[in-house]
């Protein structure tokens, strides 16, 4: 398929042939090497490993619970707040007195439990 | 490929040239290829060559044809990833990021796993700070190419934006394992760092302090390792190592101050003893380091002190180090230290004169003639910090006839008369001290500011352009190079003229600067991950975050604020010139001899301006013609200042100055009191509420706080017709900022608190005459405000001159022979005031008697 690569002036794209990652096993030898120990800093790492997206997904897994927890508090809060009654003429003196948008005045409104004397002070703070 | 219309294989080549075009920025040549496929009338109307070719026009500068190709495009195939891609791109290039976020996730909706439209995206969403959306754009590019660096490096700065660090952490560890490092690998060393970065921001101080360990051999930065290394270590209070470390530290660069601060935490000396022989000991094993020997002038006392001092000032004296004072004015805070300084540098003088030594004993060496030269300039500085002017400007003088031509002896007299006030001389001078070195571009760039300060704009600017561009006009350069500094003080000296245009036209130019320098953030996105540089890359985002808290955004926002508030209170008519304030006193013979200067200065900048400028289009034109003319960014609307000192919505325009103050100088008193005045023009009772809640939350017993503090309170008692729900919550919070006393009460209350502080004086003065404009109560206010008793604070020149302009400005009602006795008061205490010196032909007497 066709693709349209955006201009930066300094990078064109990260797809760059040197930053591949290495797949080769054999260790290099450097054009600088300046000695024994250069060469430990290397043997230290003969294990080596593809990069691929199973590692990836494994390491996920491990924080998926805390995740779907945070998530699900989080969302549990979307859906208290969502049940809120609100007033849509408080809402509209929000806006007005504070000068903010709807989205912020109505969220305010709503984590004060419609309370809109409690929001405004909350929002004079 | 879902696009509707598919093109015939020879028109498909045509296509796919358009794009290669476009990536190698041949315009004209992608335009001539999408003439040929569009030139066909079975395509003329296909949608996706249409799109590209707007695309191209827009690289060409042509925005309204662009964006009307795209569209048109995009209409004729709604499902072809390329159209919407190419909408996003268009969007984008004129920074319309919200909108270019939706047309890519458009375009995602038809080619979900497109990789160049992925990176697009993500790269808005981190410019955008759409944190979540950028997690899950750059999941999605891991998964796609996990064989790729960037996907992984990129997917765990996601995490590490989130505060999410474990998460981080784990994929840069899954990364790294996969890592085979080479022999002085910067890269992979920085990898490492930036892991090291999150352990410490997660507080995983056992985990980075092991990490550095083991990896210790693959980092190449050293400085950083043994840093990080000493700081962790005194958090875990392992004060041995860190003191090792901390050592080892200052034998690499003994001049560090920080190092010093670390071993001193490290090693926790019991005694002033114990503390001065660490540094003893430091000093012995680098004899020529500064540190060792300034440091401990900051805690030493008394007679220890003095011999301290004594040797550390003998030595720099000898050697002729002119920023003696500069390493010195910190201790100025203690009045003792002050003391003895001016003690031993006296006692130098004296010495030095009848003997050429440091002192009369007979193992001091005869000192070089230099000497007492560098003395003189130190006490100098010295009592130009004491305000005492007369004696600061005896000793720059004896200087200058022992070296008549040491430009920094001009310097610091220009500083001295700058700081006494008397802005005119101080230029002089400077101007003079510029002439000894006119290849010396600090100099030219303090002479061109203390041009601005005497209001001299055009002189300032000429003054500036021996060292900018060629051919183009001295100020455009400095705002293409966004010289700020010279912007501030530019748009001061035409606030302080009166020329609310130009003043304007400079503050706007300094917050584009901002949104230039965010901007450019852009390209950083892909550079840093690139180039590996990601410490310095959180860094630059965690500045960009909060770059308006710069001091030159304050300052412009402030000065731009004033103004609009002034052109709301008396806004210009279509005929009015911009007044020029000093005018006001001026004879009729005065007035005209001064209009027909200006009209020739004018007259004159004006047919400079227009050779420049042409010689400029000549230059931009040339410019033009080489490549295909590149647009960077949208086309600004052209700042007129004529228009910019008529705003249709002045308060409008200055809530948009406001905004990022609120956010990022809140700490700072002068943003709640704008608040607070801009709110209160607009009638806006709890934004006024919130402005002095924040206020008083600094500092509740600020001048300037309480002034509006009292107003509100008279206000709001006049005010009925707000609703109910206002009302409660008005009576609730101002129950707690007045507890139900009368502005009265308040105010006495507040002036008994801050009886010693002049500005507080002329605040509850101010007040009282308001509540109360009877002639008693004027007198009574009047002799409150102008007092000035030695036991005051504040008695600073400016403050004065506030005390001085509150009574001009008929603060206090009239009362001309007040003002006049405060002026002789205060010419008294700074003889070199121009604001202090009352014009001869008005009261000979006071002349005489102020001429001593």
């Amino acid at each position: 398929s066709n693709a349209v690569s955006p201009q930066t002036s300094m990078a064109n794209t990260e797809e760059d042939p040197q930053i591949e990652v290495e797949e080769s096993t054999e260790i290099k030898t450097k054009k600088h090497d300046s000695g024994a120990r250069d060469l430990e800093k290397v043997t230290d790492y003969v294990e080596e490993k593809e990069i691929s997206a199973q590692s990836i997904g494994d390491a996920m897994k491990a924080m998926s619970d805390r995740k779907t927890k945070e998530r699900a508090k989080k969302q549990e809060r979307e859906r208290e707040l969502a049940k809120v009654k609100i007033n849509k003429e408080d809402v509209d003196l929000i806006v007005a007195e504070m000068e903010i948008t709807r989205q912020i005045a109505e969220r305010t409104l709503r984590e004060h439990n419609g309370d809109v004397v409690e929001a405004l002070v909350a929002l004079t703070n | 490929m879902p696009t509707s219309n598919p093109l015939p294989p020879k028109e498909n080549a045509l296509f796919k040239r358009i794009l290669k075009c476009y990536e190698q920025k041949q315009y004209k040549n992608g335009l001539k290829f999408a003439k040929q496929i569009l030139g066909n009338s079975k395509f003329a109307e296909h949608g996706e060559t249409l799109a590209m070719k707007g695309l191209t026009l827009n690289c060409l500068g042509k925005k309204e044809e662009a964006y009307e190709h795209v569209r048109r495009g995009l209409r004729n195939d709604l499902k072809s990833h390329v159209c919407w891609h190419v909408y996003g791109l268009l969007q984008r290039s004129d920074r319309k990021y919200d909108e270019a976020i939706k047309a890519y996730r458009n375009a995602l909706r038809w080619d979900k796993d497109n990789l160049q439209i992925l990176r697009d995206l993500s790269l808005l969403q981190i410019q955008m700070r759409d944190l979540e959306g950028y997690r899950e754009t750059r999941y999605q590019l891991l998964v796609l190419r996990p064989g790729q660096r960037a996907s992984w490096i990129g997917y765990a700065m996601a995490y590490h934006l989130l505060e999410d660090y474990d998460m981080a952490l784990n994929v840069l560890e899954e990364f790294r394992k996969t890592q085979m490092p080479k022999s002085l690998d910067y890269e992979h060393s920085e990898l490492l760092m930036y892991q090291n970065l999150i352990m410490r921001e997660a507080g995983m101080i056992d985990e980075a302090i092991n990490h550095l360990q083991r990896y210790d051999k693959q980092i190449v930065d050293r400085l950083a390792v043994e840093e990080t290394k000493a700081e962790l270590l005194l958090q875990k209070e392992k004060t041995g190592l860190a003191g090792d470390v901390y050592r080892g530290l200052i034998n690499r660069n003994p001049e560090n101050w920080a190092y010093y601060t670390g071993l001193e935490e490290a090693t926790k000396p019991s005694s002033e003893e114990d503390r001065l022989k660490l540094y003893k000991d430091i000093e012995q094993l680098f004899p020529r380091a500064s540190a060792p020997r300034r440091l401990p002038l900051n805690f030493a006392e008394g007679s220890a002190f003095r011999s301290l001092a004594d040797t550390f000032l003998r030595r720099a004296l000898q050697k002729g180090v002119p920023p003696l004072f500069i390493t010195l004015k910190r201790l100025y805070k203690d009045p003792k230290k002050i003391e003895i300084i001016e003690d031993l540098v006296l006692g130098y003088v004296n010495c030095l004169k009848q003997c050429g030594k440091f002192d009369s004993s007979d193992t001091a060496e005869v000192e070089p003639p230099t000497t007492i030269l560098w003395v003189y300039y130190f006490l100098a500085s010295h009592y130009d910090y004491k305000q005492e002017t007369l004696k600061a400007l005896e000793y720059v003088n004896l200087a200058l006839d022992h070296t008549p031509l040491l430009i920094e002896l001009y310097v610091l007299k220009a500083k001295i008369y700058k700081h006494a006030g008397d802005v005119e001389e101080a230029v002089r001078l400077m101007d003079e001290a510029q002439s000894l070195d006119t290849a010396d571009r600090y100099i030219n760039s303090k002479c061109a500011k203390y041009m601005l300060k005497g209001n001299l704009v055009q002189e300032a600017a000429d003054m500036c352009s021996k060292f900018t561009r060629e051919g183009v006009p001295a100020v455009d350069n400095l705002n293409e190079m966004q010289c700020m500094w010279f912007q501030t003080e530019a748009a001061e000296a035409y606030k302080r003229m009166g020329k609310w245009g130009e003043a304007l036209k400079k503050c706007h130019e300094i917050d584009r600067h901002f949104t230039e320098i965010i901007e450019d953030q852009f390209d950083f996105h892909t550079y840093c991950m690139r180039k590996m540089t990601l410490r310095a890359y959180i860094g630059l985002l965690r500045l960009e975050d909060k770059l308006r808290n710069h001091q030159f955004y304050f300052k412009a926002a402030m000065t731009a604020i004033e103004i609009y508030l002034h052109l709301h209170d008396h806004p210009l008519s279509d005929s009015d010139q911009d007044k020029n304030q000093d005018t006001e006193n001026l004879s009729p013979s005065e007035l005209k001899k001064l209009r027909n200067k200006q009209r020739k200065a004018a007259k004159k900048a004006q047919q400079a301006q227009e050779k420049q400028k042409a010689e400029h289009d000549k230059k931009e034109a040339a410019v033009k013609k080489q490549g295909d003319g590149e647009l960077d960014g949208p086309k600004e609307e052209e700042l007129l200042p004529e228009k910019l000192a008529r705003p249709e919505e002045p308060l409008e325009q200055c809530i948009r100055f406001l905004k990022p103050l609120q956010t990022f100088t809140s700490d700072r008193i002068e943003t709640h009191v704008s608040a607070y005045e801009i709110y209160s023009r607009k009638g806006k009772p709890l934004l006024m509420l919130q402005a002095l809640k924040r206020g008083c939350q600094i500092n509740k017993d600020h001048p300037q706080i309480h002034v509006c503090k009292i107003r509100f309170l008279l206000t709001m008692n006049k005010k009925g017709e707000v609703s109910e729900s206002v009302q409660k919550v008005l009576k609730q919070e101002m129950d707690k900022l007045y507890f139900g006393k009368d502005a009265k009460t308040l105010n006495s209350e507040f002036m008994d608190r801050n009886n010693n502080s002049i500005l507080h004086r002329l605040a509850g003065a101010r007040i009282m005459y308001e509540l109360d404009p009877t002639p008693e109560v004027q007198k009574k206010s009047l002799e409150i405000a102008t007092s000035l008793s030695d036991s005051y604070t504040g008695i600073t020149r400016l403050n004065c001159i506030e005390v001085l302009e509150a009574i001009c400005r008929g603060d206090f009602g009239s009362c001309v022979s007040v003002a006049q006795d405060y002026q002789t008061k205060c010419h008294r205490l700074f003889p070199l005031c121009p604001s202090f010196i009352i014009p001869a032909n008005s009261h000979p007497d006071q002349i005489l008697a102020n001429g001593s």
